[in-house]
């Protein structure tokens, strides 16, 4: 700027920024009396990160929480007393559990993201030449990457139903040999103490997050909202259903992929569609600000509805997404509770589901990023 | 043929053009300094197993670790122009290794990237090192005046830059849908100064904005060139620019721009802006031989070039016009054509690889071969879309598997229309050859944005 006031006089200059403005504010001013009927009321960003924290992921990750230590406890009592009753009560515990956790798991941000904590609480298919492995060596320390396959719920999966193949002789195991249940109880800990570590990082940082209201690919809404497509395409969609009905492996069906494999394949419990519908409506509860005692509030959905009702696209797009969410949890419901089951008797069922998923997938990643201008990566390249 | 002859005898002072190498050439400096702390080396050429090339330059791919040196011999290079040392071989270098890091891979293809290429091209024509330069300083030689059309043809090349990016506006999505800036600028978030985050998603707003924008680049230029005007016009790039700044993560576009419509001025207010950038050298400059005028080599040779690219220049964005269909949704001839800022445009695309021999299928994930960045970009443009699809034939073909096919699912959002099928699903993309000819198996927009 100081270059000017070298060449050209004050008043010149003076009188040139009067003009450009008035005729700015000349304008403003006639199109703010035009618009008063239809007003709007300006969208404020920073009420979806104050619904998601406060009213989602933080009572969600309380609730998983509780389940956890009970999970805890009840590896302490059967390790303690290796039985039937006690090995019965932990696998309900653990599912009780991992069901909490499908509403968490697509949270993979902040100290979550830093520690690895989604890595190391669902990979899957679990390793269980690994987990035997680390159960005889009696490992302790399991923070490397080679171990995220032999720890968090499904090695704990492995270990409760796939040692053995009923409840006796899961429970005769752990009396023969107290490493197994060492092992359990390294696992649960870690479980236990990423978990807290987490809730007391959110704690801490709710009121930055939810004040870093902006549009930039750093802000907070853009990083959740790019974890949720993330973790509905890959984690959701890809990992539950694609990859084991054979989507990316030419045809051959994976069945040893499912979630939670052993718990169906020994016939304990057919656990894995619980677990994708819970993931389901997780999603749709996201998408839609539900929380977890039911209220509604802001979301991605109303935010979509505001843009929708300020006239910058023709048709409405949460309906479509609502929608699509309902095809899929009938899709998904459709399927059998044992998805090895179904994997191998009726491949087309579980295709079906994928492509329910899929429409949701197309949806968020075109018309909902593009209509809320949100990048869909990180890199922070220059636009032209 | 007299009025030509004369108009190229014409001569201005040496100074435009001194100033403009410097600016310029500093402008370039930080700009590749910049790119290199950012990581963007990294990031974008090095870390990337598969990269994305224009048509007939697929021999062109980054360097590994040797892509550092490039970079390096880049910024140098743009130092020596700024300073004028060995002027003609430090522009060409620039030129030269510029445009090779442009040409690696398109997924970062950008229009000021694209003018820089065409302005230092430009540039190697002209004697911008007749004074004010280190060149004349060890030749102990100032030069008085450069011939006119030299700094006329920079200004040319602002001029076209300007006014076809507004034409280029003149389109119903941009006029009267205020696309995409309707989009752009309600989820934004902004707290400016007198006009805060309230007016940002007014609908009377984008569309001020759209329109203003459109005649902002169709005038400028005109603003800039009469002289009773110049000033304001400068006051409004400024202004605009910096606005752009605000709103938009445009990198050093907006100072370029800026600091080259500095071009405008007359050679009195160059010399005075040297002797302030320059002034710890004031002296030593000012006690240099004065020589009158410059001799360019071949000068005739260098006219009709720059002639040629001219007309190439003014020629090129219209290509468009040979091709059916949509431009903005099949984007065939959309690039180096000052089309600038006018698409929301998403897309998400999957592959599917079928083995011929017994129908089996299967779908690739693309963060296995490609960044988040470029399978950003793939997805919505066809001919990254081709190449890529060829890409994995090949891949897979390595793999064992014989004869397969190669289909795209793919969905494209633009401007705010909702997505549809983007990619003939029935179609084997193996079978499709990579080139300029029209792209039928892009399945239609079925909807007319008008244009000029």
């Amino acid at each position: 700027m100081p270059l000017f006031f070298y060449f050209y006089s004050m008043k010149e200059i003076k009188y040139t920024l009067i003009a450009l403005f008035s005729i700015f504010l000349i304008i403003a001013c006639s199109g703010d009396t035009d618009d008063d009927a239809d007003q709007i009321p300006e969208f404020d960003r920073s009420t979806i990160l104050n619904n998601y924290v406060s009213n989602i992921i933080i009572p969600r990750y309380g609730d998983f929480k509780v389940a956890l230590d009970g999970l805890k406890i009840a590896v302490d009592d059967f390790t303690q007393t290796p039985n039937t009753g006690n090995l019965q009560k932990l696998h309900d515990d653990w599912l009780e559990s991992y069901k909490k956790w499908q509403h968490i798991e697509m949270f993979n941000i902040g100290k979550a993201e830093e520690l690895m904590y989604l890595q190391k609480m669902n990979a899957y298919p679990a390793d269980n030449s690994r987990i035997e492995a680390n159960v005889s060596s009696e490992k302790t320390d399991i923070n490397s990457p080679n171990d995220f396959t032999s720890q968090g719920f499904p090695a704990i999966d492995y270990l409760i139903h796939g040692v053995a193949t009923d409840f006796e002789s899961v429970s005769n195991v752990y009396s023969n040999d107290s490493k197994y249940g060492n092992y359990l109880k390294v696992l649960v800990d870690v479980m236990v103490k990423n978990t807290n570590d987490i809730i007391q990082d959110w704690s801490s940082t709710k009121d930055s997050f939810i004040q870093s209201s902006g549009n930039s690919n750093t802000s907070s809404l853009n990083m959740i909202t790019n974890d949720f497509v993330y973790y509905f395409e890959k984690g959701l969609r890809a990992n539950k259903i694609g990859i084991p009905a054979g989507r990316y492996s030419g045809g051959d069906a994976l069945p040893t992929k499912v979630e939670a494999y052993y718990s169906s394949k020994n016939a304990f419990q057919d656990v894995s569609k619980i677990l994708a519908m819970e993931a389901v409506t997780a999603s749709e509860n996201f998408f839609t600000g539900k929380s977890l005692t039911g209220a509604m509030g802001a979301s991605l959905k109303t935010y979509l509805d505001y843009i929708h009702a300020s006239d910058v696209n023709k048709e409405n797009l949460s309906p479509m997404i609502i929608n699509n969410f309902q095809e899929a949890k009938q899709a998904v419901n459709q399927l059998d509770g044992n998805f090895i089951t179904q994997i191998n008797n009726d491949q087309l069922k579980m295709m079906n589901a994928f492509n329910k998923l899929q429409a949701i997938v197309v949806n968020l990643k075109t018309n909902m990023l593009s209509l809320l201008s949100i990048q869909v990566d990180y890199t922070d390249a220059d636009g032209d | 043929m007299e009025i030509i002859q004369s108009y190229f005898s014409k001569r201005q002072e040496s100074t435009s053009l001194a100033f403009f190498r410097l600016a310029f050439g500093l402008l370039m400096t930080i700009s590749i300094i910049r790119f290199a702390v950012k990581g963007w080396i990294q990031l974008l050429y090095i870390e990337p197993t598969f990269h994305f090339s224009f048509f007939g330059f697929e021999w062109v791919k980054p360097l590994e670790e040797y892509t550092y040196i490039l970079f390096i011999i880049c910024g140098i290079s743009a130092f020596f122009v700024a300073v004028g040392y060995k002027y003609y071989i430090s522009i060409i270098t620039f030129f030269l290794s510029f445009t090779y890091i442009e040409l690696m891979d398109k997924t970062t293809y950008l229009n000021h990237y694209y003018f820089v290429s065409i302005l230092s091209f430009l540039m190697i024509f002209l004697p911008a090192n007749a004074s004010y330069s280190l060149d004349s300083y060890l030749k102990n030689q100032s030069y008085r005046y450069t011939p006119k059309w030299c700094v006329d043809s920079i200004k040319l090349l602002l001029f076209i830059v300007y006014f076809y990016a507004g034409l280029a506006k003149i389109n119903t999505d941009w006029l009267l849908e205020a696309q995409p800036l309707k989009i752009w600028l309600t989820t934004g978030s902004y707290d400016l100064p007198f006009i805060g985050n309230n007016i940002m998603q007014k609908e009377w707003f984008h569309y001020f904005m759209s329109w203003g924008g459109m005649f902002y680049d169709l005038l400028i230029p005109f603003i800039l060139l009469y002289s009773r005007t110049r000033i304001y016009g400068f006051l409004l790039v400024v202004f605009f620019h910096i606005f752009t700044v605000i709103l938009f993560p445009i990198g050093m576009f907006p100072y370029i721009m800026i600091v080259s419509s500095l071009i405008f001025f007359s050679s009195s207010t160059h010399k005075k802006l040297l002797n302030i950038i320059l002034k710890p050298f004031k002296n030593t400059l000012n006690n240099l031989k004065e020589v009158n005028r410059v001799i360019i080599k071949r000068e005739k040779l260098a006219i009709s070039v720059v002639i040629l690219f001219f007309i190439i220049q003014f020629v090129f964005p219209f290509r468009y016009a040979f091709y059916p269909g949509e431009l903005f949704w099949n984007e065939q001839g959309y690039r180096f054509s000052w089309r600038v800022m006018l698409m929301e445009k998403r897309g998400y695309t999957t592959f599917k690889i079928v083995n011929n021999e017994n129908g089996k299928s299967f779908y690739v994930m693309n963060d296995e071969f490609l960044t988040e960045f470029q399978e950003r970009q793939m997805s919505f443009q066809p001919d990254f879309i081709l190449e890529y699809a060829h890409f994995l034939g090949d891949h897979y073909k390595n793999e064992g598997y014989n004869d397969i096919g190669v289909y795209a699912d793919s969905y494209v959002a633009l401007n705010g229309r909702m997505s549809k099928r983007f990619i003939d699903p029935n179609i084997d993309l193996l079978k499709e050859k990579r080139g300029f000819s029209n792209k039928k198996w892009i399945l239609p927009l079925n909807e007319k944005i008008n244009k000029l």
